[in-house]
């Protein structure tokens, strides 16, 4: 599903201007990642998409939907929004239960809420731990059962809000894995992320934003070399990507397979 | 976002360079003055030339007239209809509507009623629109108040405005999992617990987490603590405090043998 963008500004109540007018679209079954310091308007961007804030100018469509038409709730039906602390949704005895009361409240039949809550479920490795009370869980699993709560709405855009803050290599595998197992599906998913490495991984389209604007729009590996430009916003490139550049191997690396091939090239040119 | 549930406005006055604790007395002054004194007029006097004058230098007095508008006022005046109206007191019948005959006398009595609670809120509001609560709690602390006591009232008036900002992000968090916060009262009603239950849980584990963190910092320790700010207490503090507890002896005094 394609979300449109046009003209965005926004200022919150207090009148500090967050978004400085943002033109956008992201087609259907992109990956991006959106990167930037803090306060440069990454969350206030992604909150307007399933309208949690309104636009003080400027309009966005999901799908073909205005955002200021339709309701959290009903927009909740086409995005769904996983927020940076799991600890602000989750509410319910189990983790089966905690799940399904997305897409319960979807309206979705019975029956395949069962199916939802399975394959969520699944996809998050919680299977084996359905019974247990969300908060006795450590808080990486927390993190997933929140991740698993949002993704049995299967809604046809996941937004991941900071995912793999706070979390270990394992759990960021798995984080990864979910994202691959979407990207598969055909959802289009939209991740806020300092971690550059994890968004150098994943991540097909970078998207830069500095004071409410968008700095730098592209390829990951476009978007990742141009080390000038990340540091006005104070985001450094991979450190594979710097490594790479002052080798000074051909193209901008940003993947492991990228920087042995390109290395493997080079040295046997020079021997 | 506030940062703080406080009244405090940061001004330059003579009112704000005073220590708390003579800012304090002052308002408890004032109260006890307007309460004990045996003159019919005491309290509206008090209003006129300590209450007005105090937010004057203070420069405060468009807040505590916005406060007096909004709060003060609307409770005062109910406070004299229903006694007025209530107040079996015998006395000049002014009128009769039904069962209701409210006389002279309970009018009278209604009226310096209300103008007491006035006073009373009036002063409280003019000291906490001048003093800032870690100050006050600063001072308090040296000179004696248990630290427990000063933590229980500050930790109050930062978690309150904390929750507020939690309590948003939860419902965000809830509305975005399509959780209907908006339209019938019982679709309201169900929603309730999928806002309070991360409330609850978060504050709880935020309580014991800050219990921690200022025990680590030596909260329990029984030696002697110092302070970060020097809060000045002056001659003229100690002037006025001891001038105002003249003053409530004497109105005290007065109260005793007077009436």
């Amino acid at each position: 599903m394609k979300i449109e963008i046009r003209d965005l500004e926004f200022s919150y109540p207090a009148g500090i201007q967050a978004l400085r007018g943002i033109t956008l679209t992201i087609g259907s079954g992109e990956q991006v990642a959106i990167v930037g310091q803090n306060g440069a308007g990454k969350t206030t961007l992604v909150r307007h998409f399933n309208g949690l804030l309104q636009p003080t100018s400027g309009e966005i469509q999901i799908g073909g939907w205005d955002t200021r038409k339709y309701s959290v709730a009903k927009l909740a039906s086409r995005i769904g929004y996983v927020f940076q602390n799991p600890d602000e949704q989750l509410f319910s005895r189990d983790v089966k239960t905690e799940v399904a009361f997305g897409p319960k409240n979807l309206g979705y039949p019975n029956e395949q809420v069962e199916i939802l809550v399975h394959e969520a479920l699944e996809m998050t490795e919680l299977s084996d731990k359905t019974e247990m009370n969300p908060y006795d869980l450590s808080p990486t699993w927390r993190k997933m059962v929140a991740i698993a709560s949002i993704i049995s709405m299967d809604t046809p855009i996941v937004i991941f809000d900071e995912p793999t803050t706070g979390q270990d290599a394992a759990n960021i595998a798995r984080i990864a894995n979910v994202i691959k197992v979407l990207r598969e599906r055909g959802k289009t998913l939209i991740t806020i992320t300092h971690d550059i490495d994890f968004c150098a991984e994943n991540f097909e389209r970078v998207i830069a934003m500095s004071q409410g604007k968008i700095l730098l729009d592209g390829k990951a590996n476009e978007v990742l070399g141009q080390e000038d430009r990340l540091a006005t916003t104070y985001v450094d490139p991979p450190q594979l990507t710097r490594l790479a550049t002052r080798l000074e191997l051909n193209d901008t690396i940003i993947r492991e397979d990228m920087f042995l091939t390109e290395l493997h090239k080079k040295l046997t040119r020079t021997l | 976002m506030q940062e703080r549930l406080s009244f405090y406005k940061k001004r330059e006055s003579a009112v704000h360079r005073l220590n708390p604790l003579s800012k304090l007395t002052l308002a408890l002054g004032i109260v006890f003055v307007s309460f004990l004194s045996p003159y019919y007029w005491t309290p509206h006097l008090l209003i006129l030339f300590a209450v007005i004058p105090l937010s004057l230098l203070g420069k405060v007095l468009r807040e505590y007239i916005n406060a007096m508008l909004r709060l003060i006022l609307p409770t005062a005046g109910f406070l004299f209809i229903m006694q007025a109206l209530f107040q079996p007191l015998e006395g000049v019948e002014l009128f009769r509507f039904g069962f209701l005959h409210p006389t002279q006398e309970s009018v009278l009595f209604a009226f310096a009623n209300a103008t007491r609670i006035v006073v009373m809120v009036s002063s409280f509001t003019i000291f906490l629109l001048t003093t800032h609560p870690n100050e006050l709690m600063t001072d308090l602390t040296r000179r004696g108040l248990p630290g427990q006591f000063a933590y229980v009232i500050i930790s109050t008036l930062q978690i309150i405005p904390q929750m507020q900002a939690k309590a948003q992000t939860i419902i965000a968090a809830q509305r975005s999992r399509g959780l209907d916060t908006e339209s019938t009262f019982f679709k309201r009603a169900g929603s309730l617990i999928p806002l309070v239950g991360p409330l609850v849980f978060g504050s709880l584990v935020e309580v014991e987490e800050r219990a921690i963190a200022i025990e680590a910092r030596g909260f329990t320790s029984t030696r002697v603590k110092t302070s970060l700010n020097s809060i000045p207490d002056t001659n003229k503090d100690k002037l006025i405090r001891w001038s105002l507890i003249v003053i409530i002896i004497v109105t005290l005094a007065s109260r005793i043998w007077l009436s």
